[in-house]
């Protein structure tokens, strides 16, 4: 059926958040069947940044599903948004 | 990469296997996307393996490997240019369940392309495709009759295709008239870019002529604000920061916001983006704001910030029309499943379907039904269990559609007709 490049928007818990741990901790967190694709720190406002990671996930049921919910309880994430969805060539 | 063309989100629909991956690819090898330096490389590696006619599948292939091995970097992003345009590339997966992600996702459509291979002609997923990005409003489409070479370049077979495709965009309200349709091979080339030899009976334009004519969609930045709060943040020396994406409108320092369903109001006093402060936000920015006199308790995810002269509508109850995805048997009135609809997740009850709708034809066959099933579309009734955000679509299209979600599933897509206040 093909994979899936989904890019996540994780916003951590605060400004005093270690963003390079957090990154290990949420790739750690990876569901079986989703792979680490690439990932930046994005500025977003008065000291806060998220990371924005490009997770591969198969396209099959449950979509982003899986990994939006193992990201978002690893400990330091407040959310995880999927931003955007498509096929890597 | 040419940022003064006006850009466009281009998706690209239709069955699975009727060639979308390869057409997104060879738009992007014709236009230039895909950097020289890669196609030289593995030119040099063909030639090599002895395959002397540099083969265009071989580019793809190789790119696919180069990722595999991690090298290429920005790999959810494809663009390219033409010469009117900037587009990038919303490759829709196939799986029903990706649906939540084209609604509430950043990257809403402008056109599409719908693929649809000559020999199998119109298959379960087009229709599928067809009725989803009506109901995600994408109104300007092109139709491309691909695999050509796979039917003997058959005139005949093309005008099948195409009497089929245009019945089907018929029935969900498309004029299929104004619908350019392009015969093509992606995996060959025809009339991708110009009119290929091997279809002297089409004098149409190439399917690149086409994307140049699509129209500019209308600016987001002319409707009311809208910015759906993704987190609220207590920072110190600032106070209360919520985050969130520039939907519709723009804000200014200065101006008087209120964030609804929580209800509390104040004055902008600073907004930044990419951590510098900007004295305006306009539709697609990502930026922090800071509101005078809200608390953090006072905003929430799912919150959204408007005007205090035109706040955002909070639904007792609201009108909507939806496509059932998939369901295990049949829906009806007392379901409460929950609604993902801008940043908001919120458990909302099925009070009536007041019109079940024929796919077929668009109309009205059964008032007041008892129920509805996967493959059938509806206007059905809603009353969200605890106050929530939702415009209808035809005044505010990005905070009017939905998706709604079951047992980890996407059941359903639609959008919102008409919002009763509370």
């Amino acid at each position: 059926m093909g994979e899936v490049a989904a890019t996540m928007k994780i916003m951590p818990t605060g400004v005093d958040v270690d963003l390079e741990k957090l990154k290990d901790d949420v790739i750690a967190a990876l569901p079986e069947g989703a792979e680490y694709g690439t990932h930046e720190i994005e500025p977003i406002a008065f000291g806060l940044k998220a990371i924005v990671m490009v997770v591969i996930v198969g396209d099959g049921e449950g979509g982003t599903e899986g990994v939006e919910e193992a990201f978002a309880a690893v400990e330091g994430v407040e959310s995880v948004t999927v931003t955007d969805v498509g096929r890597p060539v | 990469m040419a940022a003064e063309k006006p850009h466009m989100n281009l998706a690209v629909i239709g069955h699975v296997d009727h060639g979308k991956s390869t057409f997104v690819g060879r738009l992007m090898f014709e236009t230039g996307a895909v950097p020289a330096h890669l196609i030289e490389k593995y030119r040099a590696e063909a030639k090599e393996k002895g395959k002397e006619s540099f083969a265009f599948a071989w580019v793809m292939d190789s790119l696919k490997e180069e990722r595999e091995r991690g090298v290429t970097i920005d790999i959810s992003h494809k663009r390219f240019d033409t010469d009117k345009y900037y587009f990038t590339v919303v490759d829709c997966p196939g799986h029903r369940d990706f649906v939540k992600n084209m609604i509430t996702g950043a990257s809403q459509a402008d056109a599409a392309v719908l693929v649809v291979a000559a020999p199998d002609g119109v298959m379960a997923q087009t229709k599928e495709h067809v009725f989803l990005s009506r109901t995600l409003g994408i109104n300007q489409l092109i139709v491309a009759v691909n695999k050509m070479d796979a039917a003997d370049y058959s005139e005949d077979r093309y005008n099948q295709v195409k009497k089929d495709v245009s019945q089907l965009l018929g029935m969900v309200g498309f004029k299929a008239d104004d619908i350019p349709f392009v015969p093509t091979s992606a995996f060959e080339g025809d009339n991708i870019t110009k009119s290929s030899e091997n279809t002297p009976w089409y004098t149409g334009p190439s399917l690149l002529d086409c994307l140049n004519e699509l129209k500019l969609p209308e600016k987001p930045d002319t409707l009311p604000l809208r910015i759906p709060v993704q987190d609220a943040y207590t920072i110190s020396g600032i106070g209360t920061v919520p985050v969130g994406r520039v939907e519709t409108g723009i804000m200014k320092k200065g101006d008087n916001v209120i964030f609804n369903p929580s209800g509390v109001a104040g004055e902008v006093k600073s907004i930044e983006m990419h951590h510098e402060e900007v004295p305006q936000a306009v539709p697609g920015d990502n930026i922090g704001w800071n509101v005078r006199g809200v608390g953090k308790n006072d905003v929430r995810r799912g919150d959204v910030c408007g005007p205090t002269s035109n706040p955002p509508s909070v639904a007792d109850e609201f009108t909507g029309q939806i496509v059932v995805l998939q369901h295990p048997s049949a829906i009806t009135a007392g379901y409460t499943p929950v609604f993902h609809c801008h940043t908001t997740q919120t458990a909302c009850t099925l009070m009536s379907i007041d019109k079940k709708l024929d796919p077929k034809t668009g109309q009205v066959k059964e008032e007041n039904a008892a129920f509805i099933k996967a493959g059938d579309a509806a206007i059905v009734t809603i009353k969200p269990t605890r106050p929530m955000v939702i415009e209808p679509v035809k005044e505010i299209p990005q905070l009017g559609r939905f998706a709604i979600r079951d047992m980890g599933m996407t059941i359903a897509a639609g959008m919102c007709m008409s919002v009763k206040q509370k």
